[in-house]
Order: structure tokens, then C-alpha cells, then sequence
């Protein structure tokens, strides 16, 4: 049937030759300004990272630190432990057992005619002094120190005549004469053969 | 994309998400329910184990800061049995170890051997206990994996024997005697225990413990003894009581100033280090604790009273026997050796130390009056130290005495007394009559500087300045001019002494048994120091032979204070008539 409207005889395929038309759509200007910067998301994500980094080395100092006070306390528990043996050594070395065991090892005795001086008026005056009737003053362990047992003497005179005395006496009811020993029964008897042998004090 | 394909990628994701939960729950049951007991067992080696945080025992110190009871650390070696034997060999490989340590430490590697492999459940067990630092480390450097280590805190007494009698010593339960365990409120210290987890070998999981307060430390005991002197007297009361052959001998020295005792001297005696060494009754101190009628020491105080109570004074007169009987039907009494009749003077009743003549000066005062006087001078009533175990003698009241009582109590018989008790009552004839408090304790200095348990210095008034004067002179004429006097010389020095030998009373009755003991101050003239040695049960039945002890005594305290000879020469007094 024909008909009046005009129509547009159809057109020919274009040849494969031909690039289709393409529709694009375009942003405009105030889209394009609008879109988030590359820039920034990465400064953004980077600076994560960073800030995760730097806690990771910050916490990583800290427990080194806490490693190095660790350690320290360590020593100073190590320290103060030798310092308390120390001392107690100390103490046990200065008792008045030792220190008279090794003053006899010396050869010394108390004075006789110790002299005071009297700072205020200059006056000078004889005290009685220490009267020591048996001749046993340090050596004789009447006041006993389980302590000491073993302790050496100092004097390398009494070590010698301790050498004489431990290879002659054998099993002696004397007295132990390489230290002081601790005499919890004092009745065992007389003051040994040592007592004869005191050396004389030597002047320097 | 089509629905279908939709709805299949979602039911795959629900159904991956099922299976996961299903396998989780499965595991779950499985932890929970059906290995439950397995697994509850093993976390038990996960323990919460305590560690204590020891505080530290306060030390005992002598007047100048000597230590002589001090707090020490000891270590024990742990090891848990079950730990141990885990190990593939652990019998061999346990052995060569036990080697190396007892090597170090003493023992027997095959005995601990044993000892593990009886136990082998146990978590914990002793290897060695109380081992000193240097042990502790040779044996840490052995690096064995299996060993753990505790402290041990132990008390140690360097000065060993000196003031042991007075110091005490601690067992395996706590304080057993003296100081240690009179004043354990002073010097006990207060642990702190912390909670932490153990990993299964021992070592303690980080960040686990909680601490709780800070450990409370005892505070310093400081006694007025001086280590020095005490060491001196009881060297030479040991000696003494040996040549003598006495059964127990004391040494007290006191300040007159102030009552301080700086010596305090029992034989036998304990070292606190090994206080099993010594026998039970010698433990304490007999000075404090072992009460004996005191003999002729108390002329002096009977001589003092009668002239405070104006009733005699140095020079009244009496016809003195060999023996004497008694008006008021008391019986006999009589002198220490035979002599004719002696017409003595008070202080020639004191030098003769004559009970005959005594025994009639006490006629001169009523027996409520002198046993208000034997009172004051503190006879009777303990002293104001305390000291653990201490006894206050025995003083009956007048009216208690029996005729021959009535007399006795005036020459040393028939009361007992302590050596302090004595120490103190002459303390008073030294300081003007005034008796100060007997004093041990120069106080308890805590860690955070304040000091507490420091002692009284109130004085009682016994006697009258002149009638302890006229006494100390009565003395000073003993000194020079009684038989034992060549033996009591301290050249320079003016000193005021009294003898005395007391019997001691044996089933009901008094036979050869003696205690003997010499007192004395001086400077006589500006008196500052009381010397008391006694010795009982000597062979001797003499105090002379105790004399020389006493000066010896004597002469190391002043040499000890510095104290200046006394410039002037004592008295004459007439001792006959």
C-alpha cells in the first residue's frame, strides 16, 4: 500500500571500513573539579603507613628499654646481694675474737701502761690497763666464735708456726692453733705449747 | 546476571559460611566435652605460684653500733621431681649433674638421686637449703635447667659467744630466748607475698605477678652494752670460773650515771650460732634469771641504812665474838674463821666483814624499817630491764622472818637476790643514793628514724647522800686494809669494794657449798662505775681468791671510759676501838 508519508529510502550499511559514530558522554568542567584528587588519597594512605611505622619503631624502643631497666635491675639485685655478703664478711672479721686471734698472731699483746691525755688541761695519766694474768688473751678461744672456725691468720709468722704446730701435734688436747676455733668446752685445758714461742714485737 | 546465577552465588556463600561453623563447632565439642579432663589436667602445670618478698629482721646492736645479731641471705636450691625426670635419661643425665653440685655444695649425689626418684609427682622439693652467695653462684654457673633457687633469710651473730647469753638465738620455728625473742616486737619483720604465673619449666610468665604492699623491716635494737668490755669480762670470768672450779660464774658491770649495763657476763654460755652446743640451762642468762643469797655484799646496804636511819654511823662501837647466840632464840651465828673478841667500829665490821658484829648493829633498827630499806635498795622486786626470764629474787616480809631470818637478811642470808639486783642496789650507794633504773635497752631505732622502747631515768631516793658517802668511805678502808687488799690495788685510783661469801643451801641446810663474789665502785670520790664478779660454787670457799678478778674487772672499765685517777688519797677511818 503506498502511503504519503515520506520516508527516507533506508540507508546503505556503512563498509566495514567505516568507524561507527560514537556518542560520548562528557563531563563538564565543574564534574571534572569535583572529582576527588589522586594526590590526596595517596598522601592520605601513605602517611598511614608512616604513622604505623613509626609506632612499630616507637614501641619497639620502649621495649628495648624496658629490657635494658630489666637488666640493670638485674645487676642491682646481683650488687646488692655481693654488698650484704660483703658486709656480713666484714662484721665477721671484725669481731673481737678475730681481731684478738690475729693481733696474737702478730706477736701483740695488750699494754701494760697505756698513757691518756687529757685534751682540756694537757695533763697526761697512766690507766690501769689490761691485765691478761694467764697470758691467753686472743689465743686461748675462751670466749668461743663457730663462725671463725677456719678463719686464717693473717701474720705470715703464725701461719708458719700453725704449719709447725698441725704436723707436730698431731691429737693434742691443745687448742686449734691455724684459727680461732670455737671452744664451747673450755675446760679442755691448758694454754698450748705456742705460748712460749710468742715472737717480740718488731719495731719498724 | 540473571536471578538463578544470583541465587547461586549467594546459597554457595551460605553454604561455605555453614560448613566453616559447622567444622568450628564440631572442635568446639571436641575441647570442651570430650578432652575436657586431658586438658584440665595439663593446664595444672600452669600454676599460680606465690613468691614471698621477704622483709628484713631488725639487727641487734652494743652501744658504739657494733652489730651482734645481724640478718643474712642464705639461698636454697628447689627442684620440682616431676620436672625433672621428663627428661629422656633423666636418671644418668640427673646423676652427673647431683655430681657437679655436690661437688659445690657438699653431700651425696646418689642419696638425692633417691630422694628425686621417691617423689617423682612432687612439684617441690629441698636439694639444699641455707647455701652461702658464693655457692649460689658456682652452682647458677653449672647452668643446670632444672634447678630453681629461693632466698632464705638467716640470722647470723659475728661477735659469735659475746653477750650470747643476752642476745638469744632463733630456731627453726622463731626467736627462742633473749632479745631475740623478748623484743621480737622491735626487731620482726613483716613479709609481702606476690601471685605470678609459671610457665612449665619454672620460669616465671612476664607481666603475671601482682605486687602487693612494700614488706615492713624491723627496727634496730640498741643495747648499752660494749662489745669490747663484754668481751673482756667474760674472758676473764671464764678464766676465773676454770682456775677456780667453779659450776657458773657472772660479771656485771654498770654505769652509776645512769644505770646502763655495759657488761653483762654468764659462764657458761652460748654462742647463738650454735646454741645446740651449749647446755639447756646455760642458754640464758643466769646474771638475769638464777637468784643466790648474796652473803656479806649486803653488810654494805645494812651498814648504809643504819646510818640513813641516824641509828649508827662509822664509828659505833661493838665487842665482836667468834660466835654469837642470839637473845631472841635464833640459835648461833659466827664468823667466817675463828678469832678472839674483836672490839670492832661499823667500818671495821665492814673490813672484818664480820657477822657477829652485824648481828648486833641490827639490833639498832626495827626489821620493818630495814626491810624497807633492803626494798628500796630494789632486793625483792624485779629490775626495770625485763629481760626475758628474769627472776626478782626473793624478799620475805618482815613479818615472815624467823628469829634467825631477822639477822640473817642483813648479812646476805636468808633472801636471794640476782647479780643485777646487786649491781643495782650499789649503784645507788654510788650515785648519792639515788638507785636509777637498771638499763639494757638504749632503745629501738626504726627504719623511718624514730625511736621507741627507750628507758625510764626516774630515780628512787634509798639512802641520804651522806650515808652513801660515809658508806663508800667504810668501803674504801675494805680496799685498803682487808686481807685481800694487795690482790685489789688499782694504782691511782680510789675504789670502794665489799667481799662476799654466801653459803648455799642444800637439802634444808648449809654445808661447804659456796658462791663468792667481790663488788665495787669506783672512783671512789666521783664514783662512775659498779663492778660486780661472782663465782659459784668454787672449789675455794674464800672470796679472796675472786679479788684479783675483780680488779682486773675494774681496772679494764676504767682503762675502757678513760676515767682520770683520783687525785687524792682515801680516808683513815678507825676500825678498832
Amino acid at each position: 500500500m503506498s502511503t504519503n508519508v515520506a520516508y527516507a529510502p533506508p540507508q546503505p550499511l556503512q563498509s566495514p571500513g567505516q568507524r561507527p559514530s560514537h556518542i560520548e558522554i562528557v563531563t563538564t568542567r565543574a564534574q571534572r573539579k569535583a572529582r576527588p584528587r589522586a594526590f590526596y588519597a595517596v598522601v592520605t594512605v601513605a602517611s598511614m603507613f608512616v604513622i604505623l611505622a613509626a609506632q612499630l619503631l616507637l614501641s619497639i624502643v620502649v621495649t628495648q628499654g624496658a629490657y635494658q631497666i630489666d637488666s640493670l635491675q638485674d645487676q642491682q639485685k646481683i650488687l646488692n646481694r655481693s654488698e650484704q655478703n660483703l658486709l656480713e664478711s666484714l662484721a665477721l672479721q671484725s669481731s673481737s675474737q678475730n681481731l684478738a686471734a690475729q693481733a696474737a698472731g702478730f706477736g701483740m699483746i695488750p699494754n701494760a701502761t697505756p698513757f691518756s691525755l687529757n685534751l682540756a688541761n694537757g695533763s697526761v695519766f697512766r690507766l690501769p690497763g689490761s691485765a691478761d694474768p694467764t697470758g691467753c688473751g686472743g689465743k686461748c678461744g675462751l670466749v668461743g666464735n663457730t663462725l671463725l672456725a677456719g678463719m686464717p691468720l693473717v701474720s705470715a709468722e703464725a701461719a708458719a708456726a700453725a704449719q709447725v704446730a698441725k704436723a707436730t701435734a698431731a691429737e693434742a688436747t691443745t687448742l686449734a692453733s691455724a684459727g680461732t676455733s670455737s671452744s664451747t668446752a673450755p675446760a679442755t685445758g691448758a694454754p698450748e705449747a705456742a705460748d712460749n714461742a710468742i715472737p717480740a714485737p718488731v719495731t719498724r | 546476571m540473571t536471578p538463578r546465577s544470583t541465587r547461586a552465588r549467594v546459597s554457595f556463600v551460605v553454604f561455605t559460611v555453614l560448613a566453616l561453623t559447622a567444622v568450628f563447632v564440631v572442635r568446639l565439642i571436641d575441647l570442651q566435652i570430650v578432652h575436657a579432663d586431658a586438658l584440665t589436667a595439663e593446664a595444672d602445670t600452669k600454676r599460680t605460684l606465690t613468691r614471698v618478698t621477704y622483709g628484713t629482721r631488725g639487727d641487734i646492736v652494743d652501744t658504739r653500733g657494733a652489730v651482734l645479731a645481724d640478718s643474712v641471705e642464705r639461698f636454697d636450691i628447689v627442684i620440682s621431681p616431676r620436672v625433672t625426670l621428663l627428661r629422656k635419661d633423666a636418671s644418668v643425665v640427673v646423676l652427673e649433674d647431683l655430681t657437679k653440685i655436690t661437688a659445690i655444695i657438699g653431700g651425696d649425689p646418689t642419696a638425692l638421686l633417691t630422694m628425686i626418684l621417691e617423689n617423682p609427682e612432687s612439684d617441690f622439693e629441698y636439694l639444699a637449703q641455707g647455701i652461702t652467695l658464693e655457692q649460689f653462684h658456682a652452682v647458677d654457673e653449672l647452668d643446670i635447667a632444672w634447678l630453681y633457687f629461693e632466698l632464705r633469710p638467716e640470722r647470723s651473730y659475728p661477735n659469735g659467744e659475746i653477750a650470747g647469753n643476752l642476745l638469744g638465738f632463733i630456731g627453726t620455728d622463731g626467736p627462742l630466748a633473749g632479745f631475740e625473742l623478748g623484743a621480737d616486737e622491735c626487731l620482726g619483720s613483716e613479709n609481702v607475698e606476690a601471685s605470678y604465673a609459671r610457665g612449665e619449666d619454672g620460669v616465671a610468665l612476664p607481666g603475671s605477678s601482682v605486687e602487693a604492699l612494700q614488706p615492713k623491716d624491723g627496727g634496730t635494737l640498741k643495747l648499752t652494752i660494749d662489745r669490747d668490755l663484754q668481751f673482756y669480762v667474760q674472758q676473764r670470768m671464764a678464766q676465773t670460773a676454770q682456775a677456780l672450779g667453779a659450776t657458773w660464774a657472772t660479771g656485771v658491770v654498770m654505769r652509776v650515771s645512769d644505770g646502763h649495763l655495759m657488761a653483762v657476763s654468764d659462764w657458761p654460755t652460748v654462742d647463738p650460732n650454735d646454741f645446740q652446743g651449749a647446755g639447756e640451762a646455760d642458754r640464758g642468762s643466769r646474771a638475769f634469771a638464777n637468784p643466790f643469797e648474796p652473803g656479806s655484799t649486803v653488810k654494805a646496804l645494812t651498814a648504809a641504812s643504819l646510818i640513813d636511819a641516824g641509828v649508827a654511823n662509822q664509828r659505833t662501837q661493838v665487842v665482836s665474838p667468834y660466835a654469837l647466840e642470839l637473845a631472841n632464840g635464833g640459835g648461833v651465828i659466827s664468823d667466817s674463821f675463828y678469832h678472839e673478841d674483836q672490839r670492832l667500829t661499823l667500818a671495821g665490821a665492814l673490813v672484818e666483814s664480820s657477822n657477829t658484829a652485824i648481828a648486833q648493829y641490827t639490833d639498832l633498827l626495827d626489821a620493818s624499817s630495814r626491810r624497807d630499806y633492803l626494798h628500796k635498795f630494789g632486793l625483792g622486786e624485779s629490775t626495770a630491764v625485763k629481760f626475758l626470764g628474769e627472776s626478782s629474787g626473793k624478799l620475805y616480809e618482815a613479818s615472815e622472818w624467823d628469829a634467825r631470818t631477822n639477822y640473817a637478811v642483813q648479812f646476805g642470808q636468808g633472801l636471794s637476790t640476782t647479780s643485777i639486783q646487786m649491781a643495782s642496789a650499789y649503784q645507788a650507794l654510788a650515785n648519792d643514793g639515788v638507785r636509777l633504773p637498771a638499763t639494757l635497752v638504749e632503745g629501738c631505732y626504726w627504719p623511718d628514724g624514730s625511736v621507741t622502747d627507750t628507758p625510764s631515768t626516774e630515780g628512787i631516793r634509798v639512802v641520804s647522800q651522806e650515808a652513801s658517802e660515809q658508806t663508800l668511805q667504810m668501803m674504801e678502808m675494805v680496799y685498803s686494809s682487808s686481807g685481800s687488799a694487795p690482790n685489789l690495788q688499782i694504782p691511782g685510783y680510789r675504789v670502794a669494794v665489799k667481799s662476799g661469801t654466801a653459803q648455799v643451801a642444800e637439802d634444808g641446810g648449809y654445808g661447804r657449798k659456796v658462791v663468792i663474789s667481790y663488788a665495787g665502785i669506783a672512783p671512789a670520790e666521783n664514783p662512775e662505775y659498779v663492778v660486780i664478779a661472782t663465782a659459784g660454787i668454787p672449789d675455794s670457799i674464800y672470796s679472796g681468791v675472786i679479788a684479783s678478778t675483780f680488779r682486773d674487772i675494774m681496772a679494764q672499765t676504767l682503762t675502757t671510759y678513760r676515767v682520770s685517777p683520783s687525785g687524792s688519797s682515801g680516808p683513815d677511818l678507825p676500825l678498832r676501838w
